[in-house]
Protein backbone atom coordinates (compact mmCIF):
# COMPACT_ATOMS: atom_id res chain seq x y z
CA UNK A 1 0.00 0.00 0.00
CA UNK A 2 2.75 2.38 0.70
CA UNK A 3 4.73 0.97 -1.98
CA UNK A 4 1.55 2.52 -4.10
CA UNK A 5 1.75 5.86 -2.22
CA UNK A 6 5.16 6.17 -2.95
CA UNK A 7 5.37 5.78 -6.27
CA UNK A 8 2.35 7.38 -7.46
CA UNK A 9 2.42 10.83 -5.08
CA UNK A 10 -0.70 12.46 -6.16
CA UNK A 11 -3.23 9.78 -4.19
CA UNK A 12 -2.01 11.16 -1.23
CA UNK A 13 -2.18 14.23 -2.38
CA UNK A 14 -5.57 14.28 -3.52
CA UNK A 15 -7.25 12.77 -0.72
CA UNK A 16 -5.24 14.74 2.04
CA UNK A 17 -6.52 17.53 -0.10
CA UNK A 18 -10.11 16.81 0.59
CA UNK A 19 -10.07 16.21 4.37
CA UNK A 20 -8.49 19.62 4.69
CA UNK A 21 -10.45 22.13 6.60
CA UNK A 22 -9.13 25.33 6.33
CA UNK A 23 -8.75 24.54 2.46
CA UNK A 24 -12.95 23.71 2.60
CA UNK A 25 -13.17 26.77 4.18
CA UNK A 26 -12.45 29.07 1.36
CA UNK A 27 -14.74 26.70 -1.07
CA UNK A 28 -15.91 28.34 -3.93
CA UNK A 29 -18.04 26.89 -7.05
CA UNK A 30 -16.34 27.71 -10.51
CA UNK A 31 -19.61 29.77 -12.68
CA UNK A 32 -20.37 29.00 -16.07
CA UNK A 33 -19.01 31.26 -18.61
CA UNK A 34 -17.86 32.53 -22.20
CA UNK A 35 -15.32 34.58 -23.45
CA UNK A 36 -15.27 36.49 -27.00
CA UNK A 37 -13.19 38.46 -28.79
CA UNK A 38 -13.58 41.36 -31.04
CA UNK A 39 -10.78 43.56 -32.68
CA UNK A 40 -11.57 45.91 -29.66
CA UNK A 41 -12.03 44.04 -26.59
CA UNK A 42 -13.13 40.75 -24.70
CA UNK A 43 -16.54 40.36 -24.05
CA UNK A 44 -16.86 37.87 -21.01
CA UNK A 45 -20.30 36.60 -20.09
CA UNK A 46 -20.38 34.66 -16.55
CA UNK A 47 -23.66 33.14 -15.07
CA UNK A 48 -23.84 33.84 -11.60
CA UNK A 49 -27.73 33.25 -10.54
CA UNK A 50 -28.50 34.55 -7.08
CA UNK A 51 -26.03 37.32 -7.34
CA UNK A 52 -26.83 40.82 -6.72
CA UNK A 53 -23.89 44.24 -7.38
CA UNK A 54 -23.30 44.24 -3.23
CA UNK A 55 -22.11 40.50 -3.69
CA UNK A 56 -20.22 40.96 -6.86
CA UNK A 57 -16.05 41.83 -6.49
CA UNK A 58 -13.87 42.11 -9.52
CA UNK A 59 -10.32 42.47 -9.38
CA UNK A 60 -7.45 42.91 -11.70
CA UNK A 61 -4.28 41.95 -10.92
CA UNK A 62 -0.67 41.37 -12.30
CA UNK A 63 -1.78 38.85 -14.89
CA UNK A 64 -5.16 37.33 -13.25
CA UNK A 65 -8.45 38.70 -13.56
CA UNK A 66 -11.23 37.54 -10.76
CA UNK A 67 -14.83 37.45 -10.48
CA UNK A 68 -15.90 37.33 -6.82
CA UNK A 69 -20.41 36.95 -6.24
CA UNK A 70 -21.60 35.63 -3.29
CA UNK A 71 -25.14 34.62 -3.25
CA UNK A 72 -27.74 37.43 -1.64
CA UNK A 73 -30.54 34.71 -0.51
CA UNK A 74 -30.38 33.24 2.61
CA UNK A 75 -33.22 30.05 2.95
CA UNK A 76 -35.91 31.09 5.78
CA UNK A 77 -35.41 29.60 9.03
CA UNK A 78 -38.98 27.89 8.68
CA UNK A 79 -38.33 26.32 5.39
CA UNK A 80 -37.59 22.06 5.31
CA UNK A 81 -34.98 21.17 2.75
CA UNK A 82 -36.74 18.58 0.82
CA UNK A 83 -34.41 17.94 -1.67
CA UNK A 84 -30.79 20.06 -3.02
CA UNK A 85 -29.12 20.78 -6.43
CA UNK A 86 -27.48 24.11 -6.02
CA UNK A 87 -24.83 24.85 -3.72
CA UNK A 88 -25.09 27.45 -1.37
CA UNK A 89 -21.00 28.26 -2.02
CA UNK A 90 -19.86 31.46 -3.42
CA UNK A 91 -18.54 32.06 -7.12
CA UNK A 92 -15.52 32.70 -7.90
CA UNK A 93 -13.65 32.38 -11.53
CA UNK A 94 -10.21 33.68 -11.93
CA UNK A 95 -8.72 34.29 -15.72
CA UNK A 96 -5.01 34.96 -16.31
CA UNK A 97 -4.12 37.72 -18.81
CA UNK A 98 -1.33 38.73 -20.70
CA UNK A 99 -1.86 42.25 -19.63
CA UNK A 100 -3.25 42.47 -22.58
CA UNK A 101 -5.94 44.49 -21.40
CA UNK A 102 -6.55 48.32 -20.76
CA UNK A 103 -7.64 47.95 -16.67
CA UNK A 104 -9.01 51.07 -16.45
CA UNK A 105 -11.86 51.05 -19.15
CA UNK A 106 -13.42 47.80 -17.75
CA UNK A 107 -17.19 47.87 -18.03
CA UNK A 108 -19.60 45.75 -16.24
CA UNK A 109 -22.88 45.14 -16.03
CA UNK A 110 -24.80 42.91 -13.82
CA UNK A 111 -28.81 42.26 -14.94
CA UNK A 112 -30.75 39.11 -14.46
CA UNK A 113 -27.86 37.03 -13.06
CA UNK A 114 -25.74 37.41 -15.84
CA UNK A 115 -22.56 39.37 -15.41
CA UNK A 116 -21.14 40.87 -19.15
CA UNK A 117 -17.69 42.34 -18.83
CA UNK A 118 -16.21 44.62 -21.79
CA UNK A 119 -12.40 43.84 -21.34
CA UNK A 120 -10.80 46.81 -23.76
CA UNK A 121 -7.51 45.94 -24.81
CA UNK A 122 -4.51 48.07 -24.87
CA UNK A 123 -3.64 49.84 -27.32
CA UNK A 124 -0.49 48.01 -28.32
CA UNK A 125 -2.08 45.27 -28.75
CA UNK A 126 -5.05 46.02 -31.16
CA UNK A 127 -4.62 44.70 -34.84
CA UNK A 128 -2.83 47.57 -37.05
CA UNK A 129 -2.35 47.78 -40.21
CA UNK A 130 1.48 48.05 -41.46
CA UNK A 131 2.46 49.93 -44.38
CA UNK A 132 4.42 48.62 -47.18
CA UNK A 133 6.32 51.83 -48.31
CA UNK B 1 -21.96 29.14 -29.24
CA UNK B 2 -22.28 27.75 -26.01
CA UNK B 3 -20.91 28.68 -22.53
CA UNK B 4 -18.37 26.09 -21.69
CA UNK B 5 -17.94 25.14 -17.81
CA UNK B 6 -14.24 25.57 -17.05
CA UNK B 7 -12.38 22.23 -17.28
CA UNK B 8 -8.71 21.25 -16.07
CA UNK B 9 -6.47 20.99 -18.78
CA UNK B 10 -5.03 17.57 -19.37
CA UNK B 11 -1.17 17.75 -20.37
CA UNK B 12 -0.56 14.71 -22.65
CA UNK B 13 2.60 15.42 -24.50
CA UNK B 14 3.33 13.56 -28.00
CA UNK B 15 6.80 13.25 -26.56
CA UNK B 16 6.00 10.86 -23.63
CA UNK B 17 5.16 8.22 -25.79
CA UNK B 18 8.29 7.75 -27.38
CA UNK B 19 9.69 7.48 -23.83
CA UNK B 20 10.72 11.33 -23.96
CA UNK B 21 12.72 13.26 -21.78
CA UNK B 22 12.76 12.47 -17.74
CA UNK B 23 8.98 12.14 -17.65
CA UNK B 24 7.84 9.68 -14.81
CA UNK B 25 5.92 6.78 -16.46
CA UNK B 26 2.82 7.47 -13.84
CA UNK B 27 2.78 10.83 -15.20
CA UNK B 28 -0.34 10.23 -17.41
CA UNK B 29 -1.74 8.01 -14.67
CA UNK B 30 -1.54 10.73 -12.27
CA UNK B 31 -2.96 13.52 -14.47
CA UNK B 32 -5.91 11.26 -15.22
CA UNK B 33 -6.37 10.59 -11.19
CA UNK B 34 -6.03 13.84 -10.51
CA UNK B 35 -8.80 14.93 -13.40
CA UNK B 36 -10.94 12.37 -11.81
CA UNK B 37 -11.74 13.97 -8.39
CA UNK B 38 -12.00 17.26 -9.72
CA UNK B 39 -14.28 16.58 -12.29
CA UNK B 40 -16.35 14.32 -10.41
CA UNK B 41 -16.56 16.41 -7.18
CA UNK B 42 -16.99 19.20 -9.14
CA UNK B 43 -20.49 17.84 -10.54
CA UNK B 44 -22.13 18.46 -7.37
CA UNK B 45 -23.32 21.49 -7.37
CA UNK B 46 -22.45 22.34 -11.45
CA UNK B 47 -24.01 25.32 -12.68
CA UNK B 48 -26.81 25.33 -15.54
CA UNK B 49 -25.00 23.71 -18.59
CA UNK B 50 -25.71 22.46 -21.77
CA UNK B 51 -29.96 22.27 -21.12
CA UNK B 52 -30.04 21.40 -17.51
CA UNK B 53 -30.43 23.45 -14.51
CA UNK B 54 -30.38 23.22 -10.92
CA UNK B 55 -33.61 22.91 -8.59
CA UNK B 56 -34.42 23.33 -5.12
CA UNK B 57 -37.13 22.18 -2.97
CA UNK B 58 -38.01 23.57 -0.07
CA UNK B 59 -41.37 23.49 2.27
CA UNK B 60 -42.57 24.89 5.56
CA UNK B 61 -46.30 24.21 7.22
CA UNK B 62 -47.77 26.39 4.39
CA UNK B 63 -46.37 25.99 1.38
CA UNK B 64 -43.78 24.16 -0.81
CA UNK B 65 -41.26 26.15 -2.73
CA UNK B 66 -39.49 25.44 -5.79
CA UNK B 67 -36.50 27.61 -6.68
CA UNK B 68 -34.55 27.15 -9.77
CA UNK B 69 -31.53 28.50 -10.91
CA UNK B 70 -31.84 30.21 -14.52
CA UNK B 71 -30.25 33.21 -15.22
CA UNK B 72 -30.06 35.33 -18.03
CA UNK B 73 -33.88 35.09 -19.11
CA UNK B 74 -36.70 37.50 -19.82
CA UNK B 75 -39.73 36.82 -17.44
CA UNK B 76 -41.71 36.23 -21.02
CA UNK B 77 -39.48 33.15 -22.08
CA UNK B 78 -40.48 31.27 -18.69
CA UNK B 79 -43.43 29.53 -18.62
CA UNK B 80 -44.59 27.31 -15.16
CA UNK B 81 -47.33 24.70 -15.34
CA UNK B 82 -48.76 22.63 -12.69
CA UNK B 83 -50.58 19.65 -13.39
CA UNK B 84 -51.92 17.12 -10.68
CA UNK B 85 -48.71 16.51 -8.59
CA UNK B 86 -46.17 17.94 -10.52
CA UNK B 87 -44.89 21.38 -11.55
CA UNK B 88 -43.17 21.95 -15.25
CA UNK B 89 -40.71 24.64 -15.75
CA UNK B 90 -40.49 25.42 -19.79
CA UNK B 91 -38.07 28.16 -20.10
CA UNK B 92 -36.05 29.55 -23.46
CA UNK B 93 -33.18 31.75 -23.73
CA UNK B 94 -32.48 33.20 -26.95
CA UNK B 95 -29.55 34.59 -27.70
CA UNK B 96 -28.88 37.21 -30.41
CA UNK B 97 -25.75 37.53 -31.62
CA UNK B 98 -24.74 39.66 -35.06
CA UNK B 99 -27.57 38.15 -37.25
CA UNK B 100 -27.63 34.58 -35.82
CA UNK B 101 -30.68 34.09 -33.14
CA UNK B 102 -30.21 30.98 -31.20
CA UNK B 103 -32.33 29.65 -28.72
CA UNK B 104 -31.99 27.01 -25.97
CA UNK B 105 -35.14 25.30 -24.60
CA UNK B 106 -34.74 24.57 -20.50
CA UNK B 107 -37.18 22.14 -19.37
CA UNK B 108 -38.43 20.10 -16.25
CA UNK B 109 -40.42 18.01 -14.31
CA UNK B 110 -40.61 17.85 -10.89
CA UNK B 111 -43.24 16.39 -8.99
CA UNK B 112 -44.25 17.97 -5.80
CA UNK B 113 -44.83 16.60 -2.41
CA UNK B 114 -48.20 18.38 -1.19
CA UNK B 115 -51.27 19.05 -2.75
CA UNK B 116 -51.32 22.91 -3.53
CA UNK B 117 -54.11 25.27 -4.27
CA UNK B 118 -53.37 26.23 -8.02
CA UNK B 119 -55.21 29.39 -7.93
CA UNK B 120 -52.93 30.83 -5.72
CA UNK B 121 -49.41 30.03 -6.90
CA UNK B 122 -47.02 32.75 -7.35
CA UNK B 123 -43.75 32.91 -9.08
CA UNK B 124 -40.85 35.34 -8.66
CA UNK B 125 -37.75 35.97 -10.86
CA UNK B 126 -34.55 37.83 -8.91
CA UNK B 127 -31.19 37.80 -10.01
CA UNK B 128 -31.38 35.01 -11.84
CA UNK B 129 -33.32 32.61 -10.03
CA UNK B 130 -36.93 31.65 -10.45
CA UNK B 131 -39.17 30.84 -6.77
CA UNK B 132 -42.06 29.12 -7.54
CA UNK B 133 -44.36 29.48 -3.88
CA UNK B 134 -47.38 26.48 -3.86
CA UNK B 135 -49.60 26.84 -1.11
CA UNK B 136 -50.89 23.83 0.09
CA UNK B 137 -54.64 22.23 0.37
CA UNK B 138 -55.67 22.32 3.80
CA UNK B 139 -55.92 18.97 4.08
CA UNK B 140 -52.23 18.68 3.04
CA UNK B 141 -51.25 20.66 6.21
CA UNK B 142 -49.76 18.94 9.31
CA UNK B 143 -52.54 18.47 11.87
CA UNK B 144 -52.20 17.53 15.64
CA UNK B 145 -54.07 14.14 15.99
CA UNK B 146 -54.84 14.48 19.89
CA UNK B 147 -54.37 10.67 21.41
CA UNK B 148 -57.65 9.79 23.86
CA UNK B 149 -56.42 7.80 26.34
CA UNK B 150 -59.02 5.21 27.29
Amino acid sequence: MSLLNTLIPSINRTLARRGDDAANAAQTVAPAYEIKETADAYGLTVHLPGVNKDGLELTVEEGTFTVRGQRAWKQPSGWTTLYRESVDLPFELVLTHDNTIDADKIHAELADGVLRVSLPKAEAVKPRKITVS
Amino acid sequence: MRLVRYTYPIHRSPVSLLGGFARSPWAGLESEIDRLFTSTLADLGAPASELRFPVDLYEDKDNTYVRAELPGLRRDDIHVEVVDDYLTINATRKTKEGDREQSFAFNRSISLPAATRNDQITASYEQGVLTVTLPKKEEAKPRKITVNVN
